[in-house]
C-alpha cells in the first residue's frame, strides 16, 4: 500500500506544479512507483511540465464519469520507468468533482504504486478540498515571502482540521545572497512562524524556467543545485536521513576572509 | 450630520446610535426626532445599537426609548451597549465591533480567574475564544490568527496575530506573550495598532490599559 501526499501552498506561483512533477520524477528515478496527479482542474499545468501534453487522452473526469478504465487514463512518462500521469480535464470546472470521488481515485491509485502525488490548486476552495480529499500526508510548498508564508499557513491550519499528517515543508526559490543582504526572509524566520517539519529547501534556480518550457523536469538536468536539492527531497520522502545542507549565505570572498581570520 | 446629543454611525456590524450621557430622556427622544428627520431616506426597518454611556437613565427609560425607536421609526433595536464611564471618546471614536463580543452579556463578571488552556498554534484564519475566563496558549499566534477571551491572554509562545482580552468590556484585563510583535491588539473596548516594524525584542512583555485609556506594553517583570 502506497502513500498519497498532496503537495498544496495557498498561494499560487509558488511552484507546486514544479515540485510535483521534480519529487514525482525523482522518485521513479529511484526506482519507486509512482502516478503524479493534476487536481488543478480547468487549468491543468502538470502535464506541460513534464511534456506529456499531447499524449493525454483521457483524465480524472473521464474515470469518475466512468468513459474509461483508471489504468487506461494513466499517461506513462517519456523518460522514467514507473512514472505515470492523471490529467486533469480541461473542459470541466473544480466544482464538477465531488471529494469522495477524488478520494476513491487515490484509494485504488495506492494499492498499485508507492506514491501517489497530488498536484493541488491554488486557494482554499472546492479544487483544494477535493486535492486533499484522499491525502494520507501533505507537503507544503512555500517560497521566503510574506504573502506565501501567510497563505501556506491558512492552509496547514485546514490542513490539520483535515487530520492530515505529517505536513512537511518544502522552502522554494531561496537566494542565500538575498538573505545575506537581509532582503529575503531566512530559513529560520520561515519554520519559526510556520512550525512544521521541513523537508527541503530549493535554492534559486534559473534552471527551472528552461526546464519548464522544454516540458523535462529539472531534476534530469546534472548538477543543477534544484535538481540535487529534489532528489535530495525524494530521499528524504523514501525514510532515507539525507541532511538538508545549510546554504552558503556567505558570499565567497567572505569565505575567503573568514578562512584567514580562523587561521590567525 | 453632528448632533451633540444624539449621533448616528456606521459601523462594520451596522448603524449604532450613540447617546450623549448626560441628558433625559425627552431630550433624547426629541433629539433623535431631529436627527432623523433631517435624513432624506427611511430608515424604516434598519437594525441599530445603542451606544451610551452610564448615564442618568434608567433601564425603563431604556425600555421606553426602544419601544419608541421601534413604534415611531420602524427601527429594530438589536443591542444595547452601556459603556463604561472613563471610557471617554475614544470609544465613541471606535466602538469594538467584534460579533463575538457582543454576544457577551454585560453582566458577566469582569474578574473571570477560571482560564482555558489551549495547546495549539493558532494559525491564520483559526479563532480561538474563551468567553467565560482568560486564556492559557502554548504556542503561537500568527498573523490572521485572532486570540479572544473575556479576561487575560496569556501567550507562551509568539503573539504575531490578533488578541482581544476583556473582551466583555473589562479594562482590566491584560495580554501577555513571550514574544509580543501583534498585529493587532484589544482590551476592552480599547484598540491598538502597533508600529508597522516590530522586532521582536527577546523578553516578555505585557500590554494593559494605562490611565490615559491607551493600551501601553512594557516588558513583563512581574505580575
Amino acid at each position: 500500500m502506497g502513500k498519497v501526499i498532496v503537495i498544496t501552498s495557498g498561494k499560487g506561483g509558488v511552484g507546486k506544479t514544479t515540485s510535483t512533477a521534480n519529487l514525482g520524477t525523482a522518485l521513479a528515478m529511484i526506482e519507486k512507483t509512482v502516478v503524479i496527479v493534476d487536481a488543478d482542474v480547468g487549468l491543468r499545468n502538470l502535464d506541460v511540465v513534464m511534456g506529456l501534453e499531447s499524449r493525454v487522452v483521457y483524465t480524472s473526469m473521464d474515470v469518475i464519469e466512468k468513459r474509461c478504465e483508471l489504468s487506461k487514463a494513466l499517461v506513462k512518462d517519456r523518460r522514467v520507468e514507473n512514472l505515470m500521469l492523471l490529467a486533469a480535464s480541461q473542459r470541466n470546472r473544480k466544482d464538477d468533482i465531488r471529494p469522495e470521488q477524488m478520494q476513491d481515485i487515490c484509494e485504488k491509485l495506492k494499492e498499485e504504486y508507492d506514491f501517489v502525488l497530488i498536484d493541488s490548486p491554488a486557494g482554499i476552495e472546492q479544487g483544494f478540498h477535493n486535492a486533499a480529499a484522499g491525502a494520507d500526508e501533505a507537503i507544503i510548498v512555500t517560497t521566503p515571502d510574506l504573502s506565501a508564508i501567510r497563505d501556506a499557513d491558512r492552509i496547514i491550519g485546514l490542513l490539520q482540521n483535515e487530520g492530515i499528517e505529517p505536513i512537511n515543508l518544502v522552502i522554494n526559490r531561496l537566494s542565500a545572497t538575498l538573505v545575506r543582504k537581509g532582503n529575503m526572509i531566512s530559513k529560520n524566520d520561515v519554520l519559526d512562524i510556520l512550525n512544521i517539519d521541513l523537508i527541503g529547501v530549493i535554492p534559486e534556480d534559473t534552471g527551472v524556467i528552461a526546464s519548464t518550457n522544454r516540458g523535462v523536469p529539472l531534476v534530469h538536468t546534472d548538477r543543477s543545485p534544484g535538481a540535487e536539492a529534489y532528489m535530495r527531497i525524494a530521499r528524504r520522502m523514501i525514510g532515507q536521513r539525507v541532511p538538508i545542507p545549510d546554504m552558503r549565505e556567505d558570499s565567497f570572498l567572505d569565505q575567503i576572509a573568514n578562512w584567514f581570520s580562523r587561521n590567525k | 450630520m453632528d448632533n451633540a446629543i444624539v449621533k448616528l454611525r456606521g459601523y462594520k456590524d451596522g448603524l449604532h446610535l450613540i447617546i450623549n450621557p448626560k441628558v433625559s430622556l425627552n431630550e433624547v427622544e426629541t433629539a433623535i426626532h431631529e436627527l432623523l428627520s433631517e435624513m432624506n431616506q427611511s430608515l424604516s426597518g434598519t437594525s441599530i445599537q445603542i451606544d451610551m454611556m452610564t448615564t442618568p437613565l434608567t433601564s425603563d427609560d431604556l425600555k421606553e426609548l426602544e419601544t419608541h425607536l421601534t413604534k415611531s421609526y420602524d427601527l429594530v433595536v438589536s443591542g444595547v451597549n452601556v459603556l463604561d464611564e472613563k471610557d471617554e471618546s475614544p470609544i465613541l471614536a471606535a466602538p469594538t465591533t467584534h460579533s463575538i463580543s457582543q454576544e457577551l452579556s454585560l453582566d458577566t463578571p469582569t474578574h473571570v480567574e477560571n482560564a482555558q488552556v489551549v495547546r495549539q498554534t493558532i494559525r491564520s484564519g483559526q479563532t480561538t475564544a474563551c468567553l467565560t475566563g482568560s486564556i492559557i496558549l502554548y504556542g503561537d499566534v500568527n498573523p490572521g490568527g485572532e486570540v479572544i477571551a473575556s479576561g487575560d491572554i496569556v501567550v507562551l509562545g509568539a503573539l504575531r496575530g490578533s488578541a482581544h482580552a476583556g473582551a466583555n468590556g473589562s479594562l482590566s484585563s491584560v495580554i501577555i506573550a513571550m514574544d509580543l510583535v501583534p498585529l493587532q491588539l484589544q482590551i476592552g473596548t480599547y484598540v491598538n495598532r502597533p508600529p508597522l516594524v516590530q522586532k521582536p525584542r527577546g523578553y516578555p512583555e505585557i500590554a494593559r490599559v494605562g490611565a490615559e485609556g491607551i493600551i501601553i506594553v512594557e516588558e513583563f517583570i512581574k505580575f
